[in-house]
């Protein structure tokens, strides 16, 4: 008998039912993660501040989402579930987190996207291809991601195209950033995620120094190895508006299909409310800097 | 092989069952003394506080000594509440003190022999059968160490208060309805409570070890750690009947007190002087023994900032890991008027009784007098901050 779902009490134990149900060479791809920056940050709570009303919510391009917390791009995701993406959107629009599907879908955008009522966005590939990106755009896709490797004679050209939202994923420099905003795109991603790479920077040390050359100007989204809803709590006091979650995600495909998908974000999402109301934070736009203190180790 | 009667003579029965016992580990856990898990020590064979976790370990259900031990989610707070005492020195001075150290001080009208309370904790009949009434009697037999009772007991607090005479404190959960707090704290004002101090953290915790236990029986008391249903209705599954509070709490139920009254959870310099403003008698820092938000600062590394915002205006009480006394000179030199211990008094009375809280709490009188000769401090009035080399990042 395997394990009911409930029985679960944080996304890092999903990881071990995910072991169970992965062959070893896909597991790989999945495992673990580098929390080593997390452990460096400490919280200033806050008392005796009200936090009945308590709202995770914000706006992103127009489009209201539940919480601060996306499921992250994740390519061919038949890989860890007979049911694939068809899985995570249902699980995404359970949990009413929004979901980042891949132009390397399992599964056709047309059968994903009518199953979540939540945001859905489209990452594409290198190529960029606007038509691919217009099509998207006409099945209820509300963004684009570009995910690091590109160009920018890519990005300029899909920026001509389309009036929607572009986000670009994989800066991790200030400079980068800023040439982000020069050629026009409105959002960014942080993230240290590159295909088949050696473990690289942590994003969460060098988002306040992206946060600072952005100034606000567009939001500011981030992933790298979020496993708890206090992980959230830091990036968000840091500069992002909000996290892209993708190896819990999957632990939770692989092992309970959309179920899974839905308890990893929820898992998620109360944490950080917890978080919140022990913080004296009622919403989101009360998180600054003065929340937390980094430490040198 | 399978016995029958004919074949098995009470010559060969014994036999065998001597042979069993001969290999058996518990005969040899008897006769070895390094073995110690498998007999239980004679009170005066442990050393130091950390000595009677194992013994509490071994004597309680796996929920009531779970309930003791731990803290919040992954559980970084409750070990980073230990791991802040690595990250301070003590500096030893070059003088003796002409007398034996002398730790009394007078802490709101009370005298006390030492700077040491029991943090209020809920449930002690878990431990023992005496519950809070057994914790009081080893209480007064310590020197009269002050007792906080938690507003969680397991015994009301008149019984509680009859069982010895040291002085007692009483913890009290904000009740929303004005009309419940001042009935609790009316009842606890009349058992002779000499101060009241209001919990204002762990509004949303939650305990994965427990989690993990709640499929176990139940540990039969009165008061077993009893726990809503998993998955609150609201919209975030988060337990929500703690969230209401406000600064405003204080005000209003300031004329139901007539003694001291303190907050307990400050973490910050800018709510330690939120205390003050609110009229508050003193500042409580504790972050629950690691049980309020995990990832949350250990208290000695906010200490120094909450000292030097109170500035010597209210005393300053602190908990959250204290297991020696060094520990509490520790504490003491960076800015508490005096501090209290929450787990190290229920192991005591887990693996002893009231004769365990007494012995686990004179270890850390007594070690605490050998830190100050040690370090040349001859009164709490000459531990300062130049007793201590900190290393906080």
């Amino acid at each position: 008998m395997s394990t009911p779902i409930e029985e679960f009490v944080n996304t890092l134990e999903l990881e071990s039912a995910a072991r169970q149900k992965l062959a070893p060479d896909l597991y790989a791809l999945v495992a673990g993660g580098d929390r080593r920056a997390f452990e460096r940050i400490t919280f200033r709570p806050r008392m005796m501040v009200s936090t009945r009303e308590l709202d995770l919510s914000l706006d992103l391009f127009g489009q209201r989402h539940f919480a601060p917390i996306l499921i992250g791009p994740i390519a061919q995701q038949q890989r860890f579930h007979p049911a694939g993406e068809l899985a995570t959107a249902r699980g995404a629009s359970a949990a009413k987190a929004g979901f980042i599907v891949t132009s390397r879908s399992s599964s056709p955008l047309d059968q994903v996207a009518p199953l979540t009522n939540a945001p859905l966005w489209l990452q594409l590939d290198a190529t960029a291809d606007p038509d691919r990106a217009k099509q998207a755009l006409q099945l209820g896709v509300k963004a684009i991601c570009l995910s690091a490797p590109y160009n920018w004679a890519a990005v300029d050209r899909l920026r001509k195209a389309i009036d929607a939202p572009i986000l670009l994923k994989g800066i991790m420099t200030p400079e980068d950033a800023k040439s982000a905003l020069q050629h026009g795109v409105n959002g960014i991603i942080v993230s240290s995620y590159r295909e088949a790479s050696p473990p690289m920077a942590n994003s969460l040390d060098l988002l306040p120094a992206i946060a600072a050359e952005i100034g606000g100007k567009v939001p500011i989204l981030i992933d790298g190895s979020f496993r708890r809803g206090s992980d959230i709590l830091k990036a968000l006091a840091l500069g992002a508006r909000a996290v892209l979650v993708a190896r819990p995600v999957l632990w939770g495909l692989a092992s309970y299909g959309d179920r899974g998908v839905q308890q990893a974000i929820e898992m998620l999402q109360t944490e950080l409310a917890r978080d919140m109301a022990m913080c004296g934070l009622p919403s989101l736009q009360q998180i600054t800097p003065a929340c937390i203190k980094v430490h040198r180790r | 092989m399978r016995h029958t009667t004919q074949d098995l003579t009470r010559r060969a029965a014994a036999k065998a069952f001597a042979a069993f016992v001969a290999a058996s580990p518990l005969l040899r856990g008897q006769i070895d003394p390094q073995r110690g898990h498998d007999r239980v020590p004679k009170l005066d064979e442990l050393i130091s506080a950390l000595d009677f976790e194992a013994v509490a370990h071994a004597k309680l259900p796996r929920q009531a000594y779970n309930y003791t031990a731990y803290g919040t989610d992954g559980e970084f707070t409750l070990r980073r509440n230990r791991e802040a005492f690595d990250w301070v020195q003590l500096i030893p001075g070059a003088v003796s003190s002409p007398t034996p150290p002398q730790t009394g001080l007078e802490l709101f009208k009370t005298q006390l022999s030492a700077p040491l309370l029991i943090s209020p904790t809920a449930g002690h009949l878990m431990l023992h059968p005496g519950g809070e009434s057994a914790t009081h009697q080893g209480a007064t037999a310590a020197a009269n160490t002050p007792l906080l009772v938690s507003n969680n007991a397991s015994q009301p607090i008149d019984q509680i208060a009859a069982a010895a005479t040291g002085p007692l404190w009483f913890q009290l959960y904000p009740r929303e309805d004005l009309n419940a707090t001042r009935e609790i704290l009316d009842k606890a004002q009349a058992s002779g409570c000499r101060a009241i101090v209001v919990t204002i953290d762990q509004q949303a915790s939650e305990y994965e070890r427990e989690l993990h236990d709640r499929h176990l029986t139940p540990v039969s008391t009165r008061r077993a750690p009893a726990r809503a249903p998993l998955a609150p209705s609201n919209p975030y599954r988060i337990r929500d009947r703690r969230l209401w509070y406000t600064w405003k709490y204080f005000d209003q139920i300031r004329e139901m007190v007539k003694v001291p009254m303190l907050a307990k959870g400050i973490l910050t310099a800018e709510d330690a002087k939120l205390c003050l403003e609110h009229g508050l008698d003193g500042v409580y820092v504790s972050n629950h023994g690691g049980r309020s938000i995990d990832y949350g600062p250990s208290t000695l590394e906010v200490l120094p900032e909450i000292a030097d915002a109170v500035a010597g205006r209210v005393p300053v009480l602190f908990d959250s890991g204290i297991r020696r006394g060094s520990d509490i000179l520790k504490a003491l030199a960076l800015g508490a008027t005096a501090v209290c211990v929450g787990r190290v008094p229920r192991w005591g009375l887990a693996a002893y009784g009231p004769l365990g809280v007494q012995r686990v709490l004179e270890i850390l009188q007594a070690e605490l007098v050998q830190a100050m000769a040690a370090t040349g401090r001859p009164t709490l009035a000459s531990v300062n901050r130049s007793l201590v080399r900190t290393d906080f990042s």
